[in-house]
């Protein structure tokens, strides 16, 4: 197995085995983890404490128990989320941290209902531009740290938090380059492959990430760029899961050249400004975030920037990865469709629901899409 | 030179043998989807009917949902292309389609050269496709093949929610036991199913001519909802319920004509 097969398969164990991760984690260092949810967690908070920050993005999992606290019009990832906590999945964790940009995050914290793993719930606020906001987040960030600090009975010092703010920053630095990288080895970094090591960020510490990743750029960058026959394509949404979905693209030569998906490229498109309140940098960071639907804009700029990455990376056409009963993302559709036809790029809409075993509807709008492209060729 | 196209959906089997890419040799459609003995029958009797054997096919390609097990073809395309190809074989003035299937509903918009430029489908949701329609025809006691036939005679068309078939069921019960006139309910249905397509439709964009395919449109009472929503005339394609396989196999010989060059 070479370098860069055995990177790719560390990457795959962490994501095949978030409880593993967790176990392995605490025998090494005697530290717990903490579940950070969606979609923007100040991990650099529980870094600093020497923890493990641990995604909580849901998986493939039968729903049963969570239909006593939610009905089956909420978003998917919540749904198997909440399955999973109603199932003790989550009772390792010290704690979890609930951001709520959104109306299901606001309910889920109302429903966390596991004595032994408090949540720490938070609210970015929505109308990020105004002075107050910035002031408002950094009084959550701090309260965050407060909670934290009163679970673990430990402090979490300002300057730690500093040292943590720079090991992410440069994660997020090197995370942008290999997606950068990747584009260029679609044949080596196939949609799968791209997944796992963009996910798998969320199971280890970020330094140990950053390592892995450096020496997977290291690698590629020795090999030669061969020409791409299949099609290229720009994916955008929260998430492209799960995996028999990915592999869908796999099956019809498309490689996934560039993504705004918010599980992914998102977390690592602004850098935490400098500054020495950690807080207030932390705050900033939140006002410059742009291109998501879950960081409200008044100039949707995301329209235009996966416009711009269409052209950028030379991809045939724009995926969005619709995740199932997500009105944030439902919202930012229409302005995206009409963007696309008015320019004449080729756009799709595939349903993402993390709970579905057969793809057969994916694969024919995939392959539909495929056919189309191909013709017009 | 023979080309065979296989069309295995949810709830139907359909073949067509075309001679050299250009006449119609023999068709079959058997109500038996993917999964079950519904292909393999399509297949023997498009052959007894057209005295050939599977071996005097030059070029098979299989569509639909269950295209992926067809061992016989040797190369799937998506039901999309397919119909988009079937339709314009015989109506090439077509640029709006519009497939209403046993658990699919496909608006397809296309150019004047027959090349799809854009398609929707509906999303894990049976409401306003054949399911539908199905499940209205055992409620109602009605033969689904004698629904089209109830429309023009209704009054009115009565109200029946598009967006769920259960909760549509239940709304169809209660008419019943209310004595709503039957082909008033069959008309509310056929609206339903109208306004969920056009639904669709209108996300691809309208443009004449447009014309159906698929099982459903074997209903008039349908085809009427759905251009009385649309105001504007929709064509039935000849022979709507194989146009898949025909475009499949007019595929086919593309194919066989392309490995001879």
């Amino acid at each position: 197995m070479n370098t860069i097969e055995n990177i790719i398969l560390q990457c795959k164990e962490a994501t095949a085995n978030p409880k593993k991760a967790i176990d392995d984690f605490y025998k090494e260092t005697g530290k717990k983890s903490v579940g950070c949810f969606p979609l923007y967690c100040p991990e650099e908070i529980v870094h600093a404490a020497g923890m493990l920050p641990v995604g909580i993005w849901g998986g493939q999992v039968d729903l049963n128990m969570v239909r006593s606290i939610l009905p089956a019009f909420a978003c998917s990832i919540m749904q198997s989320v909440m399955e999973f906590q109603l199932q003790s999945v989550y009772d390792s964790l010290v704690a979890v941290i609930i951001p709520s940009p959104c109306d299901t995050l606001k309910a889920i914290g109302q429903k966390w209902s596991r004595e032994n793993v408090p949540c720490i719930q938070f609210v970015p606020p929505h109308n990020r531009q105004l002075k107050a906001a910035r002031v408002f987040l950094k009084e959550e960030y701090k309260a965050i740290r407060d909670k934290l600090e009163a679970i673990i009975g430990e402090a979490i010092s300002d300057e730690a938090i500093q040292e943590s703010i720079k090991v992410y920053n440069e994660h997020r630095q090197v995370m942008r380059k290999f997606a950068n990288v990747a584009a260029k080895y679609p044949d080596i970094i196939d949609p799968v492959s791209r997944h796992e090591v963009m996910k798998s960020a969320f199971f280890m510490r970020k330094e140990k990430h950053t390592a892995l990743v450096k020496a997977l750029i290291s690698e590629l960058n020795t090999k030669e760029v061969k020409p791409w026959g299949g099609l290229k394509t720009v994916v955008s949404g929260i998430m492209l899961e799960p995996t028999s979905v990915i592999e869908v693209f796999k099956e019809f030569n498309i490689a996934i050249t560039a993504d705004d998906l918010a599980q992914e490229s998102r977390q690592y498109r602004v850098d935490i400004p400098e500054g020495d309140d950690v807080f207030d940098a932390m705050a900033g960071m939140w006002q410059e975030m742009y291109g998501c639907s879950l960081a409200f804009e008044t100039d949707k700029s995301r329209v235009k920037m996966l416009r711009e990455m269409k052209e950028k990376y030379e991809a045939d056409a724009v995926i969005i990865c619709m995740m199932k009963f997500c009105d944030p993302e439902e919202f930012d559709y229409p302005i995206i469709k009409k963007e696309m036809e008015y320019h004449d790029i080729p756009l799709l809409q595939i349903e993402i629901d993390q709970q579905v075993q057969y793809v057969e509807q994916i694969r024919t709008r995939i392959q539909s899409f495929t056919e189309i492209l191909q013709e017009s060729k | 030179m023979y080309t065979m196209g296989i069309d295995v959906g949810s709830a139907s089997s359909k073949v067509v043998i075309l001679t050299d890419g250009k006449d119609i040799k023999a068709s079959q459609v058997i109500q038996a989807g993917t999964g079950s003995s519904g292909p393999a029958r399509a297949l023997d009797e498009v052959l007894k009917k057209s005295d050939l054997v599977l071996g005097d096919m030059d070029f098979v390609v299989a569509t639909g949902y269950g295209r992926f097990t067809c061992d016989s073809a040797r190369k799937q395309v998506s039901e999309i292309s397919c119909h988009a190809k079937g339709i314009f074989y015989f109506i090439p003035t077509a640029r709006t389609i519009i497939d209403i299937g046993g658990q699919d509903a496909k608006a397809i918009r296309i150019d004047e050269k027959g090349i799809v430029k854009q398609f929707f489908m509906n999303d894990k949701c049976a409401a306003g496709t054949g399911r539908f329609l199905e499940v209205m025809s055992k409620v109602l006691e009605v033969p689904l093949q004698e629904m089209g036939s109830y429309h023009d005679r209704a009054a009115e068309a009565s109200s029946v929610s598009s967006t769920c078939t259960v909760f549509a069921e239940s709304e169809v019960i209660s008419q019943l036991s209310l004595g709503i006139p039957k082909e008033n309910i069959i008309a509310g249905v056929h609206k339903s199913t109208a306004n969920k397509a056009c639904g669709l439709v209108s996300r691809a964009g309208v443009t004449e001519d447009i014309v159906m395919s698929g099982g459903v449109a074997q209903n008039p009472g349908v085809v009427k909802a759905i251009s009385d929503e649309l105001g504007k005339p929709v064509v039935v394609a000849p022979y709507p319920q194989t146009i898949g396989a025909l475009g499949a196999a007019l595929y086919a010989y593309e194919e066989l004509i392309k490995t001879k060059e």
